[in-house]
């Protein structure tokens, strides 16, 4: 049944077609901007900290591609605004899982998204730019099982700060929490490996890192081997955790929800 | 003469009642306005981690970058005061709201700018402050008649980008449809501002000065503030700041005004 949902979610990407390629646009402007900033940053150097420039050139290509995926379900403020204007009890109303069903509808703009836009687009870009990628077979396959992974970790902890709305009236500080994580901690800018030690530490121990960091570096080959094992068996754990904090929260929302209509 | 302090009464009593509004809501207010100041911070902290393994970007060391980024910030915190909401212009038109502003005995423009004033950028001085105060003082600046050229680059860099926030809004008079491209146009071209320009290849930075002369903002003027030396345009360029924002304003008013010309309400 939820899968009705991601062929609508579809067929209305399809319909917003401008939409979409002003989202690539700007996309790629933020590719190209990276990609200008980091080639200053190595600019007269071989290698920093073991890695190439032409390294540094994929993992960023990448992660530009991921966040480009992810930025094509809804966003934070979407799902905020839902509870705010009280839309969300409608959907309460009908006899679906509201998180279920968001998670598939994403599903359905993300594909279009990725078949009409990242894909084509950045398979260009890898020909033409040729960054430093490690692609065995395995490997990809490694990277893809990764990135799904995170994509649902970003997905459940997405959907939990949105369902904080329902006890603050005023979510500004909340979602500057979220936004600051999102793109520090979890490696989507700036590799791990390039923090200060102390700030190293403290983004393995949160779930952000699984969510950019762990796809990227397998995807560029810095983490190699048993390595790459672990990293995954982080990833299932955080998202195993992610959920159930999800659900926990969904639950209390519920709750407060019905005392509020009463 | 006298319209034009009739014009300064309208408006004060106008932003007077803006601010009121938005102080009804207490916590959101403060919220508003450290949420900015937190973001800004967080893209400060970036630029600190990006910088700790490299030590500086094409020459500009950490206080230098945060005084280039807090310089941008800061002009477009007064920018967001008077022109913000014009980003949101085409919703008026889409919904038919816009006409109450023709029919009013003020200028459309003017009536349309003096509704909002955003308080939420006092988020944006108060990082963008400390930040400069920051920089200033870990740089070791002295300035002396500089302050002119902070002053003008402050100036001018509130036109430039209020000039292109009200270009973008005029497109909805014929599209009915704006915000999308403050996110293609805008969003991608200030970020892009924050790091320094001669990293960027020869066509942007031609852009950047010539077309959409953001270049204005921050950069050219930083390199006179902070005594560098540009590798292509002369420094003294950055004093032309408030020149360039007058002329670019004034040209994006006129397609703003010619836009208005050819309005057709969107309301039945």
């Amino acid at each position: 049944m939820y899968w009705e949902f991601s062929r609508k979610s579809f067929q209305r990407s399809a319909a917003y077609r401008f939409d979409v390629w002003t989202r690539i646009a700007g996309n790629i402007m933020f590719l190209f901007m990276w990609g200008f900033i980091w080639y200053a940053l190595y600019y007269g150097k071989e290698t920093v900290g073991g890695v190439s420039f032409q390294a540094m050139l994929g993992y960023i290509m990448i992660s530009q591609a991921l966040q480009g995926i992810h930025g094509a379900g809804a966003q934070l403020w979407e799902i905020q605004e839902r509870v705010r204007t009280g839309d969300i009890a409608m959907e309460m109303l009908r006899p679906y899982d509201y998180t279920t069903r968001m998670l598939f509808s994403d599903l359905g703009s993300i594909f279009f998204y990725f078949i009409t836009a990242v894909l084509p687009l950045y398979t260009v870009l890898f020909l033409v730019l040729k960054p430093s990628v490690s692609l065995t077979l395995a490997q990809m396959g490694l990277f893809i099982v990764s990135a799904v992974l995170g994509f649902l970790i970003r997905f459940c902890i997405e959907m939990t700060f949105g369902l904080f709305t329902f006890w603050l009236i005023e979510t500004g500080g909340v979602e500057d929490v979220f936004y600051f994580s999102i793109s520090l901690f979890s490696g989507s800018l700036v590799p791990l490996w390039f923090f200060p030690g102390w700030l190293e530490q403290v983004a393995h121990y949160l779930p952000f890192q699984a969510i950019f960091f762990v796809p990227n570096s397998i995807f560029v080959g810095q983490l190699k081997g048993p390595d790459i094992f672990n990293a995954l068996l982080g990833q299932a754990i955080w998202l195993l955790l992610c959920f159930v904090i999800l659900r926990l929260v969904w639950h209390r929302a519920s709750m407060k929800i019905v005392i509020q209509g009463g | 003469m006298v319209s034009i302090m009739r014009g300064i009464g309208l408006y004060s009593y106008m932003v007077g009642a803006s601010i009121r509004a938005q102080l009804q809501y207490r916590y959101a207010f403060v919220m508003n306005i450290l949420g900015w100041a937190m973001t800004y911070a967080g893209t400060a902290v970036t630029m600190w981690v990006l910088l700790y393994s490299f030590g500086a970007l094409d020459g500009w060391i950490f206080w230098e970058l945060i005084f280039l980024f807090a310089l941008a910030v800061l002009s477009w915190g007064v920018c967001m005061i008077f022109f913000f909401h014009f980003r949101s212009l085409d919703q008026y038109i889409v919904n038919g709201t816009f006409d109450r502003f023709l029919v009013r005995p003020i200028h459309p423009f003017f009536h349309f700018m003096a509704m909002k004033f955003d308080v939420g950028a006092f988020g944006q001085f108060l990082f963008s402050i400390a930040a400069v105060g920051l920089a200033y003082s870990n740089l070791h600046l002295h300035w002396t008649w500089q302050w002119l050229v902070f002053l003008g680059a402050v100036i001018g860099g509130a036109l430039i980008q209020g000039g292109l926030l009200v270009a973008i809004s005029s497109v909805a008079f014929w599209t009915t449809r704006s915000e999308r491209l403050y996110w293609v146009i805008m969003w991608p071209l200030k970020s892009l501002m924050n790091y320094p320009l001669s990293i960027y290849p020869r066509l942007v930075q031609l852009l950047v000065v010539f077309i959409l002369p953001f270049a204005f903002v921050n950069y050219l003027p930083a390199l006179i503030l902070l005594g560098k030396t540009g590798r292509v345009f002369a420094p003294f360029w950055g004093a032309l700041s408030p020149l360039v924002g007058a002329i670019f304003f004034a040209l994006c008013f006129r397609f703003w005004m010619l836009g208005l010309d050819r309005y057709k309400s969107a309301g039945s």
